[in-house]
């Protein structure tokens, strides 16, 4: 059972030399069991559990599934892996603690509901964090994505005063005011990996028993890092983003709003590297954003449109009840009672 | 006239009343720390206001605040509302009655409005004459009908910096509310708000409150308003901050004497604050670092372990870093070493990224780096940074010869050529609060002279009222050369604070200067400085701005960017800024009179304005208004004054031989004798042994008020008479305009 197997026994042993008491625990919770945890928790919890979406991103936002979803009055509830790629974060392979590629676990819900907090920290119960063991912290910090025309409130949330996870209440997407409010948990897993693992660096960390990250992505971090920083032809990127740009709008004027906003997410992406290249000057590259920002509005105006032409089919379902936490289910007034 | 708006007469008194207390607690998810504070204010204003618009007298009105709620408990609360006469003005009585005196269609509109009979409505006189007046007795409601029904108003009220919807209520908060507890004694009150019903239910901490966590747990009844501390610190929280402050602050003192050390924390007061309105049930575990990260700057680690993790650094006796920390935790457990080698391991990491700033940064030295700050915009209108650090090269050679140091005039330079390039090292990208700390240290491993290591140190002190000014000669120059050239800069591009805006913090660079200049005692012509300041400012080319000043000077024939001279620069208007400063430094820091500071500032030389003289020249005036004779003085130096301000005469050399009179002998020759004093005391700054020397023409001058008339019949004797006090009126303003100083009873 994944259950079982996520769980873990915590004890403490005094395993560095330096006199560094370490967290050690008998079960390692590898990466890809906490994945299966997390994905079998929401899957109990009514989200769709999704794939990665197939085209390179920043983070997990990106997703049709989190930012087109997040637009219009339709309810939505998804749990899904995305790897994501920030070129400027790449380090050759030789920081224990930044990757330029790496994988965030994204939960979306909308509405938002009551319980969020208490089922976040029932999923971290899952994974063998027990609360009433360590210090977890709702500390302030508020999102902003500049490309996406997109901000929320909510935290960060730090275990033991190590960042695990952002918590946002999206207000606003695609210059769009949103109504009802989703709310977006983006766990760090490799951060709770490292935790749970008591490792600290990454690579050390134990993605299946008997393979490492480092066996499975060293060699991608270096190979991207020189690839992002020193190789990348920067007149081919910025030819490649002008014809994504202009793809975006004709496409958007065919109204075909998904494979516009693949190629919003391209020219996202190609911004990302023209940047990690350095090849943008402090005007040009506000000029950039402000141009993928562009995109992303003009898709989501779109998307918006083209769900209500549809009569938002997912608000058919609604009626569903949004099952959640175990105080809620028990509040459940009895219909055929006396 | 307002005559519909109804005035009140309470008609109980209050000693009548049974009082009863009331709660109020709003729940939610974690709310941002700096609100906290600000919303707990605002909450005991609203709930005072309330009260008294609803006329529910109390006793005292206590909040309390902690990241998940804030909280409002009123004692003695009158059980109902004190009743009122409610007097409401309608149609005048012209109006009201027509000719046979029966009331007419106004006077039925009006009683019908109040829901009174025409019959029973009262006239009342006012100044615009009679008029009809309705009066009606209210009846106090209880205070529990009326808190039901008005809460949800004033909650509407409360008002945030920033603020988000979650659900169908619209409602705006800063963090979705998820409970409210409202009790009048023992009552619950029910009403919604937020998509959330009030009762007696609250919430304990998180984790510590029973065993189980959030809404698995059924959260705790508060039976009554008195009891709301007692029950939830009960339940793991403490709800007043003032009372967490104390936990931290001796757990802090605690763990610091434990480890014979001292809690070391320039921002200790904000970092303190950070950790009362974070947590819920304060708590402090100690921590240690890694030895080896002592080789990084002691500013670094402990930036590093304040910014980013809100950590206090303890350092020994000798004010070393200690390789300890203290972590200001929201939890209290048996077993605290998961969270303390937790903490341990998350700044490890930190530690390392600080290391690999310091130790690449080195690679390239400071000097290097300064033409990088061309791609760095220090303002749209006022080019990069790298231009910012040529003009400061130029005006740092200006200052050092202008306040008489020609000798450090290399090491200004220097200093200022080097003063900005750490901003674009990798540390002060990652902490911009160690700009200039950085750079004495990069300045140092590259062999840079101590005295220019040091000044670059201390180029941005006074970074705040409190803070000293630098300690070293070129320190100090650098600092004024920075300040200087960026009041120049904004003042000539027109960008001047107003009002409440100054989002350079202009005002605060002048005051900085301010104090530099009067607290090392430093003698320079303000005006001539700022002159070339600008003039520096203007050979780059920034185009002038549109300010009054500037207006003025563009209208009075002067091109734009044309190169000012003599006192045609931005001069006038920084000057004055600056001694508006200097006015605010004399209020604040020195408490000086108002007019004493009119009369030294108020003929303050523009051409030749030294602000440290200004200050003098205050200091002994603001002394000598405390000695017996000194108003007198001035009450006799304000005849002088008036007289000679007043009367015509051909003003002439004082005629001995027409002095007849003894008095006027003993004022000629104690003008003699006290302006010879004078000019020396002035000439040496010394303003106090000028003073006291006019302090000794007080008899003279009142004796001589006593003993003869000024208007004399005798033209001759009368333009001699005011010749010699237009005498006394030109000693007496060697020093100031002494006639604004105010003096009691006049």
């Amino acid at each position: 059972m994944l259950g079982s197997v996520a769980y873990i026994v915590h004890t403490l042993l005094p395993v560095r030399p330096n006199g560094y008491w370490c967290l050690a625990a008998t079960t390692l919770v590898t990466v890809q069991n906490l994945i299966l945890s997390l994905h079998q928790f929401w899957s109990k919890h009514d989200c769709i559990i999704c794939q990665p979406y197939d085209l390179e991103k920043g983070a997990g936002t990106f997703n049709p599934a989190t930012f087109l979803r997040a637009l219009g009055p339709e309810p939505w509830r998804a749990a899904y892996v995305e790897p994501c790629r920030r070129p400027t974060d790449g380090r050759y392979g030789e920081n224990p603690n930044r990757l330029q590629h790496y994988y965030q676990y994204q939960v979306v819900i909308k509405p938002c509901v009551d319980t969020i907090q208490s089922l976040y920290l029932d999923s971290l119960s899952t994974l063998g964090i027990d609360p009433r063991k360590h210090d977890i912290q709702f500390r302030q910090d508020d999102w902003e994505s500049p490309t996406l025309g997109a901000w929320g409130l909510g935290w960060e949330v730090r275990l033991d005063g190590m960042e695990i996870t952002q918590f946002t209440y999206f207000q606003e997407a695609g210059g769009h005011t949103l109504d009802p409010v989703t709310v977006e948990l983006t766990y760090g897993t490799e951060r709770i990996a490292m935790y749970l693992q008591g490792v600290d660096n990454v690579y050390d960390l134990r993605w299946s028993d008997g393979v490492s990250y480092g066996d499975l992505f060293r060699d991608s971090e270096v190979q991207f890092s020189q690839y992002n920083f020193e190789v990348a032809n920067i007149a081919m990127i910025r030819t490649m983003f002008d014809a994504c740009e202009a793809e975006c709008r004709t496409l958007l004027e065919k109204g075909l709003v998904l494979p516009a906003y693949d190629y919003c997410m391209k020219s996202s992406h190609l911004f990302n590297v023209l940047d990690a290249r350095g090849a943008l000057s402090v005007a040009e590259r506000t000029s950039y954003i402000g141009r993928v920002r562009g995109l992303a509005r003009g898709c989501a105006d779109a998307y918006v449109e083209r769900r209500q032409r549809l009569g938002f089919p997912l608000l058919a379902g609604a009626g569903v009840e949004p099952a959640t936490s175990a105080a809620s289910a028990k509040g459940k007034p009895k219909r055929f009672a006396s | 006239m307002s005559s519909r708006r109804p005035t009140s007469v309470p008609t109980t008194k209050r000693d009548r009343l049974p009082t009863t207390s009331f709660l109020l607690e709003i729940g939610s998810e974690e709310l941002p720390w700096q609100m906290i504070h600000p919303a707990m204010t605002q909450l005991a204003n609203l709930m005072k206001d309330f009260l008294a618009n609803h006329r529910l007298a109390h006793d005292r009105i206590q909040t309390f605040g902690t990241p998940r709620r804030l909280a409002v408990l009123v004692q003695g609360l009158a059980s109902k509302q004190t009743s009122t006469l409610r007097e409401t003005l309608g149609p005048s009585k012209a109006v009201a009655f027509d000719a046979q005196g029966h009331p007419t269609k106004a006077a039925e509109g009006f009683a019908k409005s109040q829901g009174v009979d025409v019959g029973e409505l009262e006239t009342r006189e006012t100044p615009k004459g009679g008029y009809l007046c309705a009066v009606k007795r209210e009846n106090g409601l209880p205070a529990a009908t009326v808190l039901t029904e008005h809460l949800p108003g004033l909650l509407q009220r409360l008002a945030f910096p920033k603020t988000m919807r979650w659900n169908a209520s619209g409602v705006r908060y800063p963090r979705p509310i998820r409970w409210l507890v409202a009790l009048v004694g023992a009552k619950a009150l029910s009403f919604d708000f937020a998509g959330v019903r009030s009762g007696a239910r609250s919430w304990g901490h998180r984790f510590l409150a029973d065993g189980k966590s959030g809404e698995a747990s059924k959260g705790i009844r508060i039976s009554r308003p008195e009891i709301y501390e007692a029950t939830l610190a009960g339940s793991g929280v403490v709800v007043d901050p003032v009372w967490r402050r104390d936990v931290l602050a001796g757990q802090l003192k605690q763990l610091a004497r434990s480890v014979k050390g001292r809690v070391y924390q320039a921002n200790y007061e904000e970092l303190l604050d950070q950790a009362v309105f974070s947590l819920e049930c304060p708590n402090v575990v100690c921590g240690t670092f890694d030895q080896a990260y002592l080789s990084v700057p002691q500013e670094v680690l402990i930036a590093s372990m304040a910014e980013h993790q809100g950590f206090f650094s303890v350092v020994n006796r000798k004010g070393e870093l200690l390789p300890r920390f203290f972590a200001p935790t929201n939890m209290e457990v048996k077993n605290m070493e998961l969270i303390r080698t937790g903490n341990e391991r998350v700044l490890a990491a930190r530690l390392a990224d600080a290391r690999y700033f310091f130790d690449d940064d080195r690679k390239v030295k400071l000097a290097g780096r300064v033409s990088d700050l061309n791609g760095v915009v220090f303002h749209k209108q006022l080019g990069s940074l790298y231009q910012k650090t040529e003009r400061m090269v130029a005006l740092a050679g200006v200052l050092a010869d202008a306040a008489g140091f020609p000798d450090v005039k290399e090491s200004c330079q220097r200093a200022a050529h080097l003063s900005k390039a750490d901003l674009v090292t990798g540390m002060v990208g990652e902490f911009p609060a160690l700009q200039g700390v950085m750079g004495e240290h990069y300045a140092a491993h590259d062999g840079e002279s101590v005295e220019v290591c040091r000044a670059i140190g201390e180029c941005y002190r006074p970074r705040t009222p409190d803070d000293a000014i630098p300690g070293t000669t070129v320190g100090r120059l650098l600092s004024l050369t920075d300040r200087l050239d960026t009041l120049a800069a904004f003042f000539h591009a027109g960008i001047v604070p107003s009002g409440s805006e100054d989002p350079f913090g202009l005002r605060r660079s002048a005051f900085g200067v301010i104090r530099i200049v009067i607290e090392a005692g430093l003698n320079l012509n303000i005006a001539d400085v700022l002159r070339q300041a600008e003039r520096l400012v203007v050979e780059q080319g920034v185009k002038t701005g549109g300010h009054p000043f500037a207006t003025l000077r563009a209208s009075s024939g002067q091109a734009q960017g044309k190169l000012r001279t003599g006192g045609a620069g931005s001069g006038p208007s920084l000057q004055k800024f600056l001694e508006e400063r200097l006015r605010y430094y004399g209020r604040v820091v020195a408490v000086y009179r108002e007019d004493v500071m009119d009369s030294v500032l108020v003929r303050a030389d523009d051409a030749a304005c030294n602000l440290r003289d200004l200050f003098l020249r205050m200091d002994a005036l603001q002394a000598i208004t405390s000695q017996r004779d000194f108003e007198s003085l001035i009450v006799g130096f304000k005849r002088v004054h008036r007289i000679v301000e007043k009367e015509a005469w051909t003003d002439r050399t004082v005629d001995v031989a027409l002095l007849t009179h003894s008095t006027e002998l003993t004022l000629q020759q104690a003008v003699e004798t006290a302006g010879r004093a004078v000019g020396q005391a002035l000439g040496a700054h010394d303003y106090h042994g000028a003073l006291s020397q006019l302090i000794g023409l007080k008899s003279p001058i009142d004796q001589f008020f006593d003993g003869v008339l000024v208007n004399a019949p005798e033209p001759d004797v009368r333009a001699n008479r005011l010749s010699l006090l237009r005498r006394v009126d030109d000693l007496f303003s060697a020093f100031g305009d002494l006639s604004q100083i105010q003096v009691q009873g006049q």
